[in-house]
């Protein structure tokens, strides 16, 4: 097995490098970011609702960043050491960082934010620190992960919007969970919480103490909050806000701004996110017990019209469970292409042998399909589905509820035939991949996991084996197995990648510099 | 005195009524016939402007006749529409004329819970319904009918009333008719006239809350409708307009007719109004 070893010398030359390029931009601006919905609070240690990390990641900083290949980069942590049998990790943190209130960082921080926060009370944290037992503090910045057992994914799960790292002194007072600062952060990152206007925006101004000598450029991020859609995109056409992204812009808007010569859309910045739009079926009941019957339905779904006319051209056909953002760092696999051209004639005769003939109407049978409910996306994706169906004999009736019925439906009574879905793979396949087909992952009444209920010993191996491997090899070899036979199940049907675009004023430079996009700290950001 | 035959067919502005309504009536009726395929069925590139050929009126966002929605979300429309009238017509009746019949504790009661039910905002009360009960045409009909009863009953209370005290009424107790023979005999046929003007007034409102509804995706997700239509095309106003402006001139124009045929049937059926 092989040992990741940085050391302290190549990164320091690397930051050198990117500073002393950077050093020529000039101070000053205000950069105004859309995020919605509003978050309800700013408190990302508890809490994974999307828009809070948004505003929160620029606030803390995490003991790593990451490039677009997903590989570590320094930032708390300025070198780090994985033992060869992945149970010890070494983080050697930096010695110049100051939290906003003065007090510098130490390794008691990172112990107190690991073990007694993320792991005690972060939805995704819990399982992402499972097996660290302890964090051990030999020196003020030197922090030690001690494992039961390897968990090579937790490398991936060290940035700013996933792991802020809090000053102990603040966060250490009361319940973490209700804690007085949960609406007036304190970290160590680049831009300084000062306001929040309930129903307006967030001011964050210039931390002029941040660690990274001459960063950030930029004096003040404002984030504001508008709920109405068509007034987010005429905010970003006059050149009033300079940044949205998830969707915060309606696609077909997001073209026309597109042609703007003061707006540039990037699709970048979701690597670590990966939104993949799938189908979901209930295997435990007919017809959908029938593999044969699933394949068809995986056969049927017009992948490239969806991508084109309900996305607006915002995606590519997903290959299988993991996000082709993976393909890079090779923790990916190809299943089966369900996209030939060919497919409806498969479908349909996969539908004969699975013994569902046509009746004098052309009918097989009739189901109910769900919807998910999170708007008019899902909407069309559905009466796209619903035709796509009718094309193989297949009668599908549409039903949309509100959110809190559906995830019951879906993930505590199965009382579901067919449902759209929409699932992030998030930072790496066993954080959200896994979660969708393991076996230890079919749990009544907790919400995106396994609703397909299906699993299988040899997947469920296959699974485990990547999980625990630490070397990149073993894992990578591990999804090329699993991807084609979970595919060929088709206990759900991966419909499509979400590309999110990302809307962009031309007046700023280096906005997205990380696959967390609007995630990132804006350090690097500056006045074109 | 002119018959009400010529009163009501004479009224130009009934005229242009019921030729809008027989239009959008043929289009729900014969559905089926004049747009044989699924309304929902992807059948051309999406976008299309009206004109393009095979599309009188264009396409929508994914694809689909916007003329085929409207002639099927007609049949939607009104089949919601009218049941949800006749629903709430057969329930304010009974309860008005029960209330205005009996006075007393049974009017006092009755007429307490009516007013209950006037004071909650019509509109998020249905919007309140159909979230609890799902969308379906089922649940919209249920939603309608029960924001819609209450001016039924008021109405036909205050006519029950009025009746009561006339002479064949009296005549009738004498004669000693029971209750409801006397109710539902003498009474309830002589206060047709208001009933019928409210009740096709009703028809136009609950379209507009049909529609409304279907707006705002709570609409029956399987049937197309001329409010769903207008929700689905709504973010495409910039770029496409047809997509909402040609159902919404389809509501107004049979909401306005519905309007001008319940004026010209009051005018008809008001003694009064006759022969101004």
């Amino acid at each position: 097995m092989k040992s990741f070893f940085l050391t302290a010398a190549g990164l320091a030359l690397a930051t050198a490098l990117s500073v002393g390029g950077a050093m020529a931009q000039s101070q000053g601006g205000t950069l105004v970011q859309i995020t919605q919905p509003e978050p309800p609070n700013l408190a990302p240690y508890v809490s994974t609702s999307g828009p809070i990390a948004q505003v929160t990641s620029k606030v803390f900083d995490g003991l790593l960043e990451y490039n677009f290949d997903l590989e570590p980069q320094p930032s708390l942590a300025e070198s780090w050491e994985v033992s060869a049998d992945g149970l010890t990790i070494t983080f050697n943190l930096r010695e110049d960082v100051v939290f906003h209130d003065g007090t510098p960082l130490t390794s008691e921080d990172v112990r107190f934010t690991i073990m007694d926060v993320l792991r005690e009370a972060h939805p995704r944290g819990i399982a992402t620190f499972r097996n660290v037992t302890a964090v051990e503090t030999p020196d003020s910045h030197t922090a030690i992960f001690r494992l039961d057992a390897p968990a090579p994914y937790l490398m991936k799960a060290l940035h700013s919007a996933e792991s802020p790292i809090l000053p102990a002194h603040i966060y250490a007072e009361g319940d973490i969970r209700a804690h007085g600062n949960a609406n007036e952060p304190i970290g160590s990152g680049p831009f300084v919480f000062t306001e929040w206007r309930r129903g307006e925006f967030v001011r964050l101004d210039r931390n002029d103490n941040y660690w990274r000598d001459g960063q950030p450029y930029l004096d003040r991020i404002v984030v504001r909050f508008i709920a109405d859609a068509s007034t987010r995109t005429a905010v970003l056409e006059q050149g009033e806000a300079h940044i949205a992204g998830f969707g915060a812009v309606p696609y077909q808007d997001v073209r026309r701004l597109e042609a703007l010569d003061t707006i540039e859309v990037t699709t970048r910045g979701y690597e670590m996110i990966s939104p993949i739009v799938e189908i979901i079926f209930n295997t435990q009941e007919p017809p959908f017990d029938n593999q044969m019957v699933r394949q068809a339905v995986n056969y049927a779904i017009d992948r490239q019209f969806v991508i084109d006319n309900v996305w607006f051209g915002y995606g590519v056909p997903a290959s299988g469970p993991i996000s082709s953002n993976f393909e890079p760092s090779g923790l990916f696999g190809r299943g089966i292409d369900f996209s030939v051209p060919d497919r409806i004639d498969i479908a349909n005769r996969l539908l004969d042998e699975a013994g569902f003939p046509r009746d004098a109407d052309g009918i097989r049978f009739e189901i109910i399909h769900d919807v998910t409910p999170y708007g008019e996306e899902w909407q069309r994706f559905g009466e796209i589905t619903v035709q796509n169906l009718a094309e193989i004999g297949i009668r599908a009736t549409l039903r949309y509820e509100d959110l809190p019925t559906w995830l019951a439906r879906t993930y505590t009574d199965y009382d579901f035939q067919l449902t759209s879905n929409f699932l992030f793979n998030q930072a790496d396949p066993v954080i959200g991949v896994h979660r969708g087909i393991h076996s230890d992952r079919i749990l009544p009444g907790t919400v995106f996991v396994n609703g397909s209920r299906w699993s299988s010993p040899e997947t469920d191996a296959l699974m485990n084996a990547a999980t625990v491997a630490t070397d990149a090899a073993t894992r990578q070899e591990a999804y090329q197995a699993l991807v084609p036979l979970v595919t060929e199940a088709s206990p759900v049907a991966y419909v499509l990648e979400l590309r999110y675009p990302t809307v962009l004023s031309t007046q700023f430079s280096d906005v997205i510099t990380t696959p967390i996009g609007i995630y990132g700290n804006y350090a690097f950001t500056h006045q074109r | 005195m002119k018959s009400f035959n010529a009163r009501f067919y004479g009224n130009p502005r009934v005229y242009l009524g019921l030729v809008w309504l027989a239009l959008v009536l043929i289009a729900a009726l014969f559905a089926g016939v004049l747009a044989p395929r699924d309304p929902f069925a992807i059948v051309g590139q999406p976008f299309l402007p009206p004109g393009s050929e095979g599309f009188l009126l264009g396409t929508d966002s994914l694809g689909r006749d916007v003329l085929a929605g409207l002639i099927h979300g007609a049949r939607t429309t009104l089949m919601i529409a009218v049941l949800s009238t006749v629903a709430a017509i057969a329930f304010g009746t009974v309860l008005g004329a029960l209330a205005g019949y009996y006075g007393g504790i049974v009017d006092d009661i009755l007429m307490r819970l009516t007013e209950f039910f006037q004071t909650i905002p019509w509109f998020l009360f249905a919007i309140v319904l159909v979230a609890i009960l799902s969308p379906s045409a089922m649940n919209l009909v249920i939603a309608i009918a029960v924001v819609s009863w209450p001016p039924i009953a008021r109405v036909v209370r205050a006519e029950v009333m009025a009746v009561k005290a006339r002479e064949f009424v009296q005549a009738a107790v004498v004669a000693g008719q029971r209750d409801m023979g006397i109710l539902f005999g003498q009474i309830l046929p002589n206060t047709l006239s208001p009933l019928i003007v409210t009740g096709s007034l009703m028809v136009a409102t609950a379209i507009l809350i049909e529609s409304a509804l279907s707006f705002l995706g709570l609409g029956s997700p399987g049937q197309m409708s001329w409010g769903f239509q207008i929700g689905a095309g709504r973010s495409f106003l910039r770029d496409a307009w047809w997509l909402v402006t040609v159902p919404g001139i389809v509501i107004l124009l049979t909401v306005l007719a519905i309007n001008l045929i319940g004026e010209g049937l009051n005018d008809a059926l008001n003694p009064r109004l006759a022969d101004l």
